[in-house]
């Protein structure tokens, strides 16, 4: 079965393609402030790999390019102001701590972006991640589509993630302005929430996880327009449940396995 | 001598309680924002420890098997009123705190994990020596995280200022993260790493290995 397996769903194959996506996205961030953006984007890109090099070496394996995506995401919420030495202290942490003990890329349960962006939030109060733009959100829908087109997130996340997010929204406040919400979540919900690491791996657990992520974002943007640090936040706790939710999911397979051959 | 001494000297690093039992996690975590806390937390568990590990070994015959461990509870239990009374009376800054980790120390695995598994079974004063050997490994993990979180989450240590934060005209941004328990567990965690990865014989041994792909993706 391997054998058949196309190029883009390997380990190297999601990484490409998810740069891909990632680059429109990156460009428009860039073009709003070009030196800064670039200062950013090259700490960024010299921590992870870094890291990445150094645990290559240590572990006697090939090395690997994979922390490009975490780079290009964190260079996108990082606001333009932001000190390097805490870019590279939290980028550091995120992806030794949340993806390189565990093996590597794809080892691991959290996404190393998300838990980057939640350190950076929790060491440094005074740092505001930058808001989701509808420029950045535009830059967005052709990537997303590309990664769902390939499968590489999945729509079950996405539309429950969506879904459970608006119906806590209408609960919340009248008036909403749905243009606004989308383009504060657009980026996020595709590159954090949707992380295909972290987000739950069978179908049931997929709509679970994305109401459960989209919940939380609402409940951690205080019932108003979700803030970046509200995403990031319930995309880091969500992916900490998306494991339970998994194993609970083949739990009641099993169960359901046992009832039929009995 | 030599063999009795090996309960005290195996305990600190080697057979550390907190990074390869695992025991006394929850006031390892709530402890150490501070090493003036984290020290004295480190001093009451080892003197709770090695009071407890005497008593109960001195009475370790005597102690019907049905309710040893109400038996061992009760000693304890008594042991840490006094300690935390102690506090109290002479620390009393200290004690507000710690507020209730010293009195939780009854509870902690780690004191009932040592009566059991030594004390229980072994004359009084390799008990004590045991106790004194867990209490000071526990310490010296308590010491080290505490000594790492209140240098980087505020630039003191005991107190005075080590590192001038920059609201006060310095160089030193204060880490926030630091003073929370997550760090905590980072810390420790990353101690057990490069203990494991000294004695690699404490490694455990993986419950699911991936299966050997046939071809590389």
């Amino acid at each position: 079965m391997n054998a058949k397996r196309p190029f883009w769903a390997s380990v190297a194959g999601v990484t490409l393609m998810q740069t891909i996506a990632l680059v429109a996205p990156s460009v428009v961030t860039g073009l709003a402030n070009p030196v800064g953006y670039a200062v950013i984007l090259a700490t960024s890109l010299l921590t992870v790999w870094f890291w990445e090099g150094l645990f290559a070496a240590l572990r006697r394996r090939k090395p690997s390019g994979h922390g490009i995506t975490t780079a290009l995401i964190i260079s996108v919420l990082a606001p333009p102001d932001l000190a390097l030495w805490q870019l590279a202290l939290a980028l550091s942490l995120g992806v030794v701590l949340a993806e390189l003990v565990f093996g590597g890329r794809g080892f691991g349960f959290l996404s190393p972006a998300v838990v980057a962006a939640s350190l950076l939030v929790f060491s440094f109060p005074e740092v505001a991640l930058a808001p989701g733009t509808a420029n950045v959100a535009l830059a967005t829908i052709p990537g997303a589509i590309l990664l769902l087109f390939l499968g590489l997130i999945s729509w079950r996340v996405l539309l429950s993630a969506a879904v459970g997010a608006g119906v806590l929204l209408m609960l919340s406040i009248d008036g909403l302005d749905g243009l606004a919400i989308a383009a504060a979540m657009t980026f996020c919900l595709v590159f954090l929430v949707c992380d295909p690491t972290a987000a739950s791996a069978t179908n049931p657990g997929r709509w679970m996880y994305g109401l459960l992520a989209g919940g939380l974002i609402i409940l951690f943007s205080g019932g108003a327009t979700p803030t970046t640090e509200g995403i990031v936040f319930a995309a880091l706790l969500a992916s900490i449940f998306a494991p339970l939710i998994d194993h609970l999911v083949v739990l009641a397979y099993a169960k359901r396995w046992k009832i039929a051959d009995a | 001598m030599a063999s009795n001494l090996r309960h005290v000297t195996t305990p600190l690093v080697q057979n550390n309680p907190v990074t390869l039992q695992i025991l006394g996690i929850c006031s390892a975590l709530a402890v150490t924002t501070s090493l003036s806390t984290a020290l004295v937390m480190s001093m009451a568990l080892t003197v709770v420890l090695c009071l407890a590990s005497a008593t109960i070994s001195l009475i370790r015959n005597h102690i019907p098997n049905v309710i040893r461990l109400i038996v061992q509870i009760i000693i304890i239990a008594s042991l840490v009123i006094v300690i935390d009374e102690l506090l109290q009376a002479y620390a009393f800054e200290i004690s507000r705190q710690l507020s209730i980790f010293v009195g939780l120390i009854v509870t902690n695995c780690l004191v009932m994990g040592r009566a059991e598994a030594f004390a229980m079974r072994n004359p009084v004063w390799p008990s004590v020596l045991d106790g004194l050997g867990n209490g000071l490994g526990y310490s010296l993990v308590l010491i080290i995280v505490g000594s790492i979180r209140e240098l980087l989450g505020a630039g003191t240590l005991l107190g005075y200022t080590i590192l001038t934060p920059a609201s006060q005209g310095g160089w030193f941004v204060p880490l926030g993260l630091m003073q929370l328990a997550p760090s905590a567990f980072f810390i420790i965690g990353l101690l057990i790493w490069a203990i494991r990865t000294y004695w690699v014989v404490q490694v455990e041994t993986p419950k699911f290995r991936l299966k050997l792909q046939r071809s590389r993706g």
